[in-house]
């Protein structure tokens, strides 16, 4: 069967279609190609598109397991989330936390990465350990720091306490809880940021650097006028990246606050499994879905125009 | 002449600055990235009595009664096999099903293949917890909750779009004069797979595996919404049952702590053998 493909050239394949007669090579590739491609396209079929459209649909229902209702309800599902004190928290936390921590770890992964690629014995240490907060599992990170900032014993309220000579109760005042999801959210991820740019870095011709050192550049300066500029295409594509992946992210907040003190630090992902999974609320859960899908589309088409311009100006 | 030396020890000063810059920022990082994995570390290993003293025991002494508490009091080792299994066997799966992709979209190329390839790509944005209802329906009905294949199906599926995508950069840079040797010699296409591409794309294929298997062992989200009973349930599951717990001291932080270290262990062994190969994997798609 592979044989089509050496024999076959493309511009006999392309000159046949053009008349609108596929060669019997080019029938060939093309079930080749399906072959091939179809279990991964079936995959993705079964357990994403159709689930996403499904939950479009049950959106405008009532369904709901424990009480036996599915009913077209048309856009009250809708309607009763603008009155959800908890739901309108979730949106405006998933917001706000999603855009803080992309912020600071965008800093952070800099920072991270210019250390990372500098000359120092112990690199490889800080190369290797780098990859630990990124590939340790999220909800274990949660637990961790939760245990870390606990106002009786854990190690950072503790330090406060010798230093400040005041407690620092956390987990049940809603402003320093925001900050401890955001900050630990950082740590989580800013590691992963800083391999990213890292690579970026290493991809910068040396002689850039001599040239400018040999003008007199400083270190601020080389990395502000050489490295920034052309890792930026990676910087702004990471951010992207990051804001869809945080959207959606659950394990985090579940593990660290569940959403509390109240729904302080509630998310939408958080809504949707207790809406959806502790309580059967299949319609309602899927609203709030669809409310965390179009933010990721809202971020996609913010990302087609962002790379749009990046195409013109480069 | 006078100016030379002066110059030269001024630059050495500087020099020692940037030394200086340098490991007090290294210090920082350790600190930074360690302190919590010191912490989970410390805590699994100590008796409960020492993790609430004040002032705090830095370094408590070692036991392992923890671990011993959790083999006795919920099915530990059933957990564990089943993290494994789900983790080994979404890997193999996504593997599989990408590498056959990767390879049709890298090699077969005609006009709309590199739309449908994009489609795939931008499929991972959409988001996993979207799915979960109708998901639940969907292997209720193929009679698929509460076990491992229904969950290793479900996440495969998420993991193979990015897979795919570094796995075709990683086969394009195969050049094609190889296979077109095997073909000219009448191999068919199995031989071709099998035989020149999978050897070829070995260190490809480790990299990806690496990062499905980290990405699966960690996941959370479907365990803990697909499966009902231990036949199913994951260490990612478990964690979050011991932390619904009670003892007498609050929360039973030193068995959280244990089931931690459990999961953390094996992802940390992994990234200490192989951190190029990850790194390659992980910068393979974003950087191109």
């Amino acid at each position: 069967m592979a044989d089509v493909m050496a024999r076959s050239s493309a511009s006999v394949v392309k000159r046949r279609s053009r008349l609108g007669i596929p060669s019997r090579f080019a029938m060939r590739r093309y079930v080749l190609f399906t072959l091939l491609v179809t279990p991964a396209f079936l995959l993705r079929l079964v357990t994403a598109a159709y689930p996403i459209i499904q939950t479009i649909r049950y959106s405008f229902t009532n369904f709901s397991l424990l009480k036996g209702t599915n009913e077209y309800v048309g856009l009250q599902n809708y309607v009763d989330i603008t009155q959800n004190y908890g739901v309108k928290g979730a949106l405006s936390f998933t917001i706000l936390y999603v855009l803080a921590s992309t912020v600071i770890e965008l800093g952070v992964g800099l920072l991270i990465a210019q250390l990372l690629n500098a000359n120092f014995r112990g690199r490889t240490f800080a190369r290797t350990i780098n990859l630990i907060p990124w590939a340790i599992p999220t909800i274990v990170a949660g637990y961790s720091f939760r245990w870390l900032l606990d106002d009786q014993f854990g190690l950072i309220p503790v330090w406060y306490q010798d230093l400040m000579g005041k407690n620092l109760i956390i987990f049940i005042d809603p402003i320093l809880s925001r900050w401890a999801v955001i900050l630990v959210h950082v740590w989580k991820d800013a590691p992963f940021m800083a391999v990213v740019f890292l690579a970026g870095m290493q991809g910068v011709p040396l002689d850039l650097y001599e040239a400018a050192k040999v003008d007199g550049a400083s270190s601020w300066q080389r990395f502000r006028h050489i490295t920034l500029p052309l890792i930026k295409p990676l910087v702004i594509t990471m951010a992207l990246f990051r804001i869809v992946w945080s959207l959606a992210g659950f394990d985090l907040v579940f593990g660290l606050t569940a959403g509390g003190p109240g729904v302080a630090t509630s998310v939408l992902a958080l809504q949707v499994f207790r809406e959806g999974i502790l309580f059967f609320k299949f319609g309602f859960a899927s609203a709030i879905s669809v409310i965390l899908l179009l933010l990721v589309a809202f971020v996609g088409i913010v990302a087609l125009v962002l790379f749009r311009r990046a195409d013109v100006s480069y | 002449m006078l100016k030379t030396p002066s110059r030269k020890y001024r630059r050495s000063i500087l020099f020692d600055l940037n030394k200086i810059v340098v490991y007090v920022s290294f210090i920082i990082f350790c600190i930074f990235v360690l302190l919590p994995i010191y912490w989970t570390l410390r805590s699994s290993l100590a008796n409960v009595s020492d993790l609430h003293k004040t002032p705090l025991i830095y370094f408590p002494e070692v036991t392992f009664q923890n671990f011993q508490t959790l083999l006795d009091q919920v099915p530990f080792l059933d957990y564990t096999r089943n993290s494994i299994v789900f983790a080994l066997g979404t890997t193999v799966l996504t593997l599989v099903v990408s590498f056959l992709a990767a390879y049709a979209f890298a090699r077969i190329q005609f006009p709309g293949s590199g739309v449908l390839l994009w489609i795939l790509v931008l499929s991972m944005a959409l988001p996993e917890v979207g799915t979960i209802v109708p998901l639940y329906r969907l292997l209720s009905k193929a009679n698929l909750l509460d076990s491992i294949r229904g969950l290793v199906l479900v996440l495969s599926s998420v993991l193979t779009p990015f897979t795919v995508w570094v796995l075709v950069s990683f086969i394009k840079q195969i050049p094609y004069e190889i296979e077109e040797a095997a073909i000219i010699d009448g191999a068919s296409l199995p031989t071709i797979l099998v035989r020149i591409l999978l050897p070829i794309t070995t260190p490809g294929l480790v990299t990806m595996g690496l990062i499905n298997f980290i990405n699966a062992w960690n996941n959370l989200l479907y365990p803990l919404s697909f499966s009902v009973t231990p036949s199913s349930k994951t260490l990612s599951v478990s964690i979050t049952e011991v932390f619904a717990g009670y003892s007498p001291w609050g929360k039973p932080w030193e068995l959280i702590m244990a089931v931690g270290i459990t999961m953390m262990v094996p992802i940390i062994a992994l990234i200490l053998v192989s951190q190029r190969a990850i790194v390659r994997g992980l910068t393979g798609g974003a950087i191109k």
